[in-house]
């Protein structure tokens, strides 16, 4: 191969904020080059993945991980590629493969609450961002239209123009919710999800395969497949099995290069003028710490001491229990509705604000492990397998975490078959999120009683589920003192070193990340396109 | 019938899809979809009835570029070997439309051809079907284009095809050979419905414009109308009322029903082209004149071609989806395909969904056609069809059509192979030249390859119209009304 390559732009990592920031970079004119670790797969090869594979429940199992870019797994068993070293775990699935990890999410496309940028200032709590919401809003907007997001209209986030679609129509299930629980004052509204409700773009409307998790087999909801096709119609070009391990920089601080590794270790140095690290919120600062050098001995743009700092997520606990009428949840989308009303409040100076989200997952699986398990067998099975998939229902929340500089990302000193550093994390919980989920779970035992609920089954106390929303570990904020990029994204120690990936929130707020962080790409790639 | 519009589709796909259709195609005046754009209140009743003589002709799909091009305005690029052929700007502007055209000029251009100026048009505008348009309907239609429809004062781009194709005046040799220049003649031994529907099918609507095949001159064949046509990248089928090849298996009400709607389940889903008809200009039709198209194909002349069974009464469910478990590591690749692209929808078994919204492919007049085309077309370039409140969506899978998925050429001669030999007719073999040449367009013209001969070829090629010439002037000139 040539060791001539170069691009105006060089990205790292094809998830869907650095393809999307290549694609609008692109239709402006630059030349652009996307290096990803891992493999190149098309749609049907992953849906046939799922179909043959034996654990439909995990989200990861039609995304292998290969030798060159492995990435975390956790079932059947845990390959011990993400290294926990703090009391509670961080067990995030993410997907290291040309697309990135949103071939596997539900399309959650949601914006944070205004007050959620200044938590610091309002309730003395976390930290402030750098901007405020009306500066992203645009952005939010672009980005909206770009995945075709729709929702409802009232949770709290204000919007200039309205959505580009109206929600798919409502799952008999969450209407049911919808009603009953309205007697209790709960709002139950429509996700705020990058799902077709019509044909968008292209793509065909949601029919409903309750298969969005861990791949829509129709690319009805936005995914990384799609961000790849749109990125290369754009002229972008995409280079797959390119593992970068090391960011170069010149004397005067610049980056000048990228090196990265093939499959078989070979080596190649990429050129460019301008540098984008949009590898993942665990990925990237890995690659920013294993890029230390005598001029940065603590990593690239860490100046600050924060690279890999803050992690956070949005940890769920959760409430099973059967209610009192036939739902036969499956039918529709897997995540369609939720209640937004406990997203702020003067109570965040205590604990934890959060969301409480409904699932629509099919439960015949589930309901038939745990049966199998309890030894239950013959007609009986049958009997209440067709109970529990009628009836079983599930609630969980979504919780915002604060900033913590003791929960990080740093390197292991176990090495992947490249010979590269693993990542390591340290995680752990404060009372702050603890005493969120206290509340929440005040609010799913309500919930269980207006539903007629009955045979309810809390999650574990003080276990906690993750939800790759993988932020903090690269905070954007004014000072380069206590963050890593500046409100645009740039970093404060790099000219022409950008970073665009949900690693730059400052704080989780109480939503899926995954807008927010395009939203912010799309404004770093205006910025770019403005200065450089 | 119009086909060339880009209606959600890219340009690129259009424009590929339009290739080599050049004097295939139907295009017509325009009118916009639902034929109620830009009518003003002062619009007289006979420039109402042109609207819905607008609709019947379905004019739109040229005369009004895609992607938000303004209403008749031209400008749509029909890309084709010998060059970009632009339609006209038909709204009333006197600088750059038709403002200036008296009705006999008018007249003359919609059944002869011929412009104001006096030159003439390519026969991709369908006036060999127009032109036994009766005084009233020219009439109406004069007056809709006067009155109904904003001025745009807009020049669409000029059309200027290279040597020898930008000899428009070797059209009138063309016209001399090809052009029936008789208003409709209704039988008086046959009842009005069947005239009315003669009128539809072979001037109005001009269903013979795709569906009669083309000889090397690309002028309708005489004596096999209706027995179906190449149409770029799709394939228009035999619709006369052979059993085995056309439509006479389907009754009256299926076929009312396809032309309405654009769907029979169990039976046939209106794609491409096609779907476009119906989205454009069949849906708005009454119920009288589906009737009447519907009665006259089935009275039709039988023409048998090549089906040894009818298109749709190939193939059967398959027994359940355990053909698509891959876990023994054995499934071909378009079986792989098929399980990864297209069983989400419909179905492992081939069935599609009980309410038809997702098609069965079996009994399927896409997947038992003795032609691939339409097959093949329907996987690179997908389906959106809009029709009252309901739009049927395939996505396209072809590289470069599609944010979904994209398959190769041989993927998608593999995946089509697997369709074939489980739901479709058997007999079939598709391979990646078959999915290039669709995804190129179609075959080339017989006219365009000589064409591109250049300077030897146009020798040849007035050696040919001479012959022709003669021949046509010793010809009998009235082509017997079909059926």
């Amino acid at each position: 191969m040539s060791d001539q390559l170069s691009a105006d732009i060089v990205v790292i990592g094809s998830g869907i904020c650095g393809l999307l920031t290549a694609q609008r970079l692109a239709t402006q004119g630059a030349s652009i080059l996307v290096l990803e670790a891992g493999p190149r797969r098309e749609r049907g090869d992953i849906v046939n993945s799922y179909r043959n594979g034996a654990y439909k429940g995990s989200w990861m199992n039609p995304y292998p991980p290969t030798a060159w870019a492995p990435h975390p797994r956790f079932q059947p068993h845990d390959n011990g590629y993400l290294v926990q070293t703090g009391p509670a775990p961080y067990p995030a699935e993410y997907i290291r493969m040309v697309g990135g990890t949103t071939w596997h999410w539900a399309a959650q496309a949601w914006r944070v609450l205004p007050n959620d940028m200044q938590i610091k200032t309002l309730y003395g709590v976390g930290r402030d961002w750098p901007i405020n919401y009306d500066e992203l809003e645009p952005f939010y907007y672009e980005a909206e239209v770009k995945i075709g997001v729709s929702g409802a209209p009232n949770t709290g986030s204000p919007r200039n123009k309205p959505f580009p679609m109206e929600p798919v129509a409502e799952v008999w299930a969450m209407r049911r919710f919808r009603e009953r629980l309205a007697v209790g004052g709960y709002d139950v509204v429509s996700n705020t999800t990058a799902r077709n409700s019509r044909p968008y773009d292209n793509r065909p409307a949601c029919c409903g395969n309750n298969n969005c998790q861990p791949i829509c087999p129709i690319a009805a909801q936005f995914d990384g497949g799609v961000a790849v096709e749109m990125a290369e119609a754009a002229g972008v070009k995409i280079m797959a099995n390119c593992v970068v391990y090391q960011i170069e920089h010149d004397a005067q601080g610049r980056i000048a290069a990228v090196h990265y590794y093939d499959p078989d270790k070979n080596s190649y140095r990429v050129t460019g003028k301008t540098f984008i690290l949009a590898a993942n919120g665990i990925e990237s600062p890995k690659l920013l710490l294993l890029s230390a050098s005598d001029k940065y001995p603590n990593g690239l743009a860490n100046s600050s001491g924060t690279v890999g700092r803050n992690l956070m997520d949005h940890p769920s606990n959760s409430l099973t229990f059967d209610v009192d009428e036939d739902f036969w949840l499956g039918r529709g989308p897997q995540s369609p509705t939720s209640i937004n009303t406990f997203r702020d409040g003067a109570f965040r100076s205590e604990h934890a604000a959060f969301r409480l989200d409904f699932t629509n997952i099919n439960q015949s699986r589930p309901v038939a492990e745990d049966l199998i398990k309890a030894g239950v067998y013959g007609p009986e099975l049958q009997t209440r397998l067709r109970y529990g998939a009628a009836r079983q229902v599930n609630v969980k929340n979504v919780l915002e975490v604060l900033p913590n500089p003791e929960n990080r990302v740093t390197l292991s000193s176990q090495k992947d078959a490249l010979g590269i550093p693993k990542p390591q994390v340290y995680y752990s919980f404060d009372d702050y999120t603890n005493k969120g989920m206290d509340a929440s779970r005040l609010e799913y035992t309500h919930i269980a009683q207006l539903m007629g609920g009955t045979n309810l089954r809390y999650s574990p106390e003080r276990a906690y589920a993750n939800n790759q929303h993988i932020t903090g570990t690269m905070s954007m904020g004014n000072d380069p003192g206590d963050s890593v990029v500046d409100k645009f994204g740039r970093t404060h120690d790099h000219e022409n070193l950008f970073i665009v990936s949900t690693g730059v929130m400052p704080t989780a707020a109480t939503c899926n990340s995954t807008l927010t962080a395009l939203a912010l790409a799309m404004r770093t790639a205006q910025h770019m396109h403005e200065t450089t | 019938m119009p086909f060339l519009r880009a209606t959600n589709a890219s340009c690129a796909a259009a424009s590929i899809r339009a290739r080599n259709v050049l004097f295939a195609t139907g295009i017509a005046f325009a009118i916009s979809t639902g034929g109620a754009a830009g009518q003003s209140s002062s619009t007289s009743d006979l420039a109402k009835q042109g609207q819905s003589l607008a609709t019947a002709t379905d004019c739109t799909a040229c005369h009004t570029a895609p992607n938000g091009g303004q209403n008749f305005a031209g400008g749509y690029g029909i890309s084709s070997p010998l060059g970009t052929i632009y339609s006209t700007n038909i709204t009333p502007s006197k600088t750059f439309g038709i403002g200036n055209y008296s009705e006999t000029d008018f007249a003359r251009a919609i059944r002869e051809g011929i412009r104001k100026d006096g030159t003439h048009l390519y026969p991709a505008m369908p006036y060999t079907s127009y032109a036994g348009l009766s005084d009233p309907d020219v009439a109406a239609l004069y007056a809709y284009f006067m009155q109904g429809v904003p001025p745009v004062d807009v020049a669409p781009p000029k059309t200027s095809l290279p040597f020898p194709f930008n000899m428009r005046f070797s059209m009138a040799a063309w016209n001399a050979l090809f052009l029936d220049n008789h208003r409709f003649q209704p039988d008086s031994s046959r009842s009005a419905q069947l005239n009315r529907g003669a009128y539809l099918v072979e001037n109005l609507a001009h269903c013979d414009t795709c569906h009669t095949p083309r000889n090397f001159m690309m002028a309708e064949k005489q004596g096999r109308a209706l027995s179906g046509g190449a149409v770029g990248s799709w394939y228009a089928p035999n619709i006369t009322s052979d059993p085995v090849s056309g439509i006479g298996g389907w009754s009256q009400d299926e076929l009312v029903q396809y032309l309405h709607t654009g769907n029979v389940p169990g039976k046939a889903q209106a794609a491409g082209p096609m779907a476009e008809a119906v989205e454009d200009s069949l849906q708005y039709l009454s119920n009288d004149d589906l009737q009447a198209i519907a009665a006259y194909l089935k009275a039709s002349a039988p023409i048998r071609t090549a089906e040894a069974k009818p298109r749709n009464a190939y193939g059967i469910a398959l027994a359940a989806d355990s053909t698509l478990n891959n876990a023994a590591g054995d499934m071909s690749n378009g079986a792989q395909l098929y399980s990864g692209n297209c069983a989400s929808c419909h179905q492992a078994t081939g069935a599609g969904t009980k309410d038809g919204a997702y098609p069965q492919l079996f009994q399927n007049t896409a997947t038992g056609a003795a032609q691939p085309t339409n097959l093949i077309a329907a996987i690179l370039f997908g389906i959106n069809r809009t029709v009252g409140a309901n739009t049927a969506f395939m996505p396209a899978f072809g590289q470069g059509f599609s944010p979904v998925s994209t398959l190769s050429d041989q993927d998608v001669a593999d995946v089509s192979n697997y369709v074939l030999q489980h739901f479709g007719n058997p007999n079939l073999t598709v391979t990646a030249q078959d999915v290039a040449t669709v995804r190129q367009g179609g075959p080339p013209s017989a006219l365009a390859k000589l064409g591109n001969l250049a300077l030897p070829g146009l020798i040849a090629l007035g050696a040919v119209l001479l012959l022709l010439i003669l021949w046509g002037i010793f010809r009998p000139r009235h082509r017997p009304l079909p059926g």
